[in-house]
């Protein structure tokens, strides 16, 4: 601080904010102005189209804090959050760890499970409901039972669960195999010479060595968990009675803000699910060093 | 190594942002909610409602069935007026979405439908063009010759906002080949509601259901037996709920009653595989159907075959026979660059003529009383009269108050509890009444 530039790194200085600058003014355009002007709207009551906002402080978050459909998604998301990521880490892990290997058809098998990434969360979704029909489906008609998946409150979000890991499952994995490229071999090879088999060679060389990988993929899974919203808006409407053991937060907000144009009482529940996500991003965040390891 | 491991992580933050901008729109091809169903969903979200543009006309309905039969009546119009017009289509929920957000920014459509849920929202805010005093001017207009509860709809303040368009009636829809299997004759127009629930039951087999209701969607199933039954919705000054009225509990008790005792599926089932698409396969033998699906009911090929429409029950007498009707509204935006024109071509889709071309081309039941008959041959395989002498019956418009949705909503998710039986219907219905009461004060 305080020191003189030299002209090298003033015109690194200038060049450097010219390249970011596109990018940054997307960002604020398009994320960092929205947020903030969502954290704003969560003290007011909005009033139609835009016009008569009105200033009510914290009424708003008064009345999420006794209102239990709030706290009832919020527990729907977390269940959700719990089946979805740790399965889908673990799967996605092993599938990549057997795809890393020299295997017939290894390039198939990997565009086989990314092939649900690709696909609209909408596709995916509509398939599934037919799948999963109490009635008509191929689940129950082929293996002979009657289960409502998704219309018994009990079972419902883990049904759309198993959808999420289904579809995530493959971008997981692309991303552990990306990690897995950056273990060498030769640790491996000294792992055989002293007598360790696979499952050892699993535990003790490959998930400590990606686990700044492993790390990632539980971050930003957890964030992509805590917002879900397509899957179940597209599966569960109004009228089923799982309605209220699945409708995640997201899902509420939408409905708030969307459905009925209570627009700041919507963004105060998306407030909410921020700070849940911040809570939990920091908890991990502090917990990394006991178990990640960057070289 | 960190920095090759840093390398990964940024490249795969940038691919994650990619895809969670291609995740975020969630309501590519959303699923219509309770009316006007058959919204053909669009293969990928549309991302603009349409704009005003000086010297041609943008129309936006959401109806997809219904636009070859539009766009046609649209041609004629400007083959005489000499101004070009497209019909734009966008899917239920995401025509009301972006329609707010356009009405927010200013940017609306010339010419687009209105509905009860929303209209008194856009009208107080003067999104909409009054039309008052243009249809005081023209010859072609005369307000007396549409349906009452659809004039109304669109008013505020002694101005009006959008012209009718069309009316919806609810009948009842059966198979024919269920009814000759179980030697039940087919429902007409001396039928009870209690004929309903017991017949019903004789067409219950383990086959399929004697009838089936919609749980979401009110004005196709319990609203008509509520207010047939002579109990209401709403008070008529939109200030009072009548879910706890003595007649409003008997009515909804009887499709409870229908549920527990197997004649009509239970609600799980409902609720994955909607009335309309079990008629559609077979299994249920009756189906209470608004007049709006019957596009729907013609290209299936299973009910063009084997079913058909009869008038809905009555209770005491024929006189109490209730039809739930709702009617759309034409209207343009109130800062739309070609007024003259947009005002044009509403009069002319509204007009005797427009009205009886929209009824021959069978794209809906026209608002303009008496201009309808035409619609009745439009599908030779259904005998529409049906619908038809639905007009004739008790005309109750559909319950509304200024913000529709939120008490709408609650309603449904509460009745669930009365559905699967869990609560008793009467404690049910007084919860909901309390609650809507409490709504209808905050409006």
């Amino acid at each position: 601080m305080g020191k003189k530039l030299t002209s090298r790194q003033k015109s690194e200085l200038i060049w450097g904010w010219i390249f970011i600058i596109p990018t940054m003014l997307g960002l604020f355009v398009l994320n960092i102005y929205p947020m903030i002007d969502t954290i704003k709207q969560s003290f007011y009551k909005t009033g139609d189209f835009g016009k008569g906002n009105k200033f009510v402080g914290l009424a708003n978050y008064q009345k999420v804090l006794g209102d239990s459909e709030i706290w009832q998604s919020l527990w729907n998301t977390v269940k959700y959050a719990i089946v979805e990521v740790p399965i889908s880490i673990v799967i996605a892990l092993l599938l990549a760890v057997l795809l890393n290997k020299k295997l017939k058809g290894r390039d198939t098998f990997r565009t086989i499970f990314f092939l649900p990434m690709v696909v609209a969360p909408a596709a995916i979704a509509m398939v599934w409901k037919w799948l999963y029909n109490s009635n008509f489906g191929l689940i129950n008609n082929v293996f002979h039972v009657r289960v409502n998946w998704i219309s018994d409150p009990k079972i419902a979000i883990y049904s759309i669960a198993a959808i999420g890991i289904w579809s995530v499952i493959g971008y997981n994995m692309v991303l552990f195999l990306a990690g897995l490229q950056e273990v060498p071999r030769d640790y491996y090879e000294a792992a055989s010479l002293d007598g360790a088999n696979g499952w050892h060679q699993l535990v003790n060389i490959t998930i400590p060595l990606i686990s700044p990988t492993i790390f990632f993929v539980l971050v930003t899974r957890i964030i992509g968990a805590m917002q879900v919203f397509d899957l179940i808006y597209m599966m569960i409407d109004l009228n089923n009675p799982a309605w209220k053991k699945t409708q995640s937060l997201v899902f509420l907000f939408y409905k708030y803000s969307f459905e009925q144009s209570k627009k700041g009482y919507g963004a105060t529940v998306v407030v909410v699910l921020l700070l849940v996500i911040l809570v939990l991003t920091v908890v991990q965040l502090i917990g990394q060093k006991k178990w990640v390891h960057y070289d | 190594m960190k920095k090759k491991v840093l390398a990964i992580l940024l490249s795969a933050v940038t691919v994650l942002s990619m895809i969670g901008c291609g995740n975020e729109a969630p309501a590519a091809a959303p699923e219509a909610p309770a009316q006007e169903e058959q919204a053909v969903a669009e293969e990928e979200a549309p991302q603009s409602i349409g704009s005003s543009v000086e010297g041609e006309l943008s129309v936006t309905i959401w109806d997809e069935g219904q636009r070859p039969g539009l766009q046609q009546i649209v041609d004629d119009w400007s083959a005489e007026s000499g101004i070009k017009a497209t019909i734009q289509v966008v899917d239920w929920n995401n025509y009301w979405t972006l329609l707010e957000a356009g009405a927010t920014g200013g940017e609306l459509p010339d010419v687009f439908w209105m509905h009860s849920n929303v209209a008194q929202k856009y009208m107080e805010n003067d999104q909409l063009l009054d039309l008052t005093d243009m249809i005081a001017a023209s010859d072609k207009t005369d307000l007396n010759n549409y349906y009452e509860g659809i004039v109304k709809l669109y008013q505020l303040d002694g101005r009006q906002y959008a012209v009718p368009k069309d009316i919806d009636t609810i009948a009842l829809w059966y198979n024919k080949t269920i009814f000759d299997e179980m030697g039940v004759p087919y429902p007409d127009d001396t039928w009870t509601w209690k004929d309903f629930a017991e017949n019903a039951k004789k067409l219950t087999n383990d086959e399929h259901w004697g009838y089936a209701i919609a749980p979401g969607n009110n004005q196709e199933g319990y609203y008509n037996t509520i207010y047939s039954y002579g109990g209401y919705v709403i008070s008529d000054d939109k200030k009072k709920s009548g879910m706890d009225d003595p007649k409003t509990i008997e009515a909804i008790k009887l499709f409870t009653d229908m549920i527990a005792d197997g004649s009509c599926p239970d609600l799980a089932t409902v609720s994955e595989t909607a009335p309309n698409e079990l008629l559609q396969a077979g299994k249920t033998a009756m189906c209470i159907s608004g007049s709006w699906m019957l596009a729907g009911y013609r290209d299936n090929e299973y009910t063009a075959a084997n079913c058909d429409v009869a008038v809905l029950p009555y209770t005491n007498d024929p006189s109490d026979r209730v039809s739930i009707y709702n009617g759309l509204g034409w209207a343009a935006a109130a800062n739309t660059k070609n007024p003259e024109a947009a005002w044009s071509l509403i009069e002319y889709l509204t007009s005797k003529e427009g009205q009886l071309k929209q009824a021959e081309l069978g794209v809906t039941m026209s608002a303009y009383i008496g201009t309808s008959d035409a619609w009745v041959n439009s599908v030779p395989a259904f005998n529409l009269n049906g619908h038809m002498d639905m007009l004739d019956a008790k005309l109750v418009f559909r319950p509304y108050s200024r913000d529709t949705t939120v008490w709408e909503d609650m309603m449904i998710e509460k009745l669930q509890d009365a559905w699967t039986g869990d609560k008793p219907v009467d404690e049910v219905c007084m919860d909901i009444a309390a609650e809507m009461n409490a709504d209808l004060a905050e409006e």
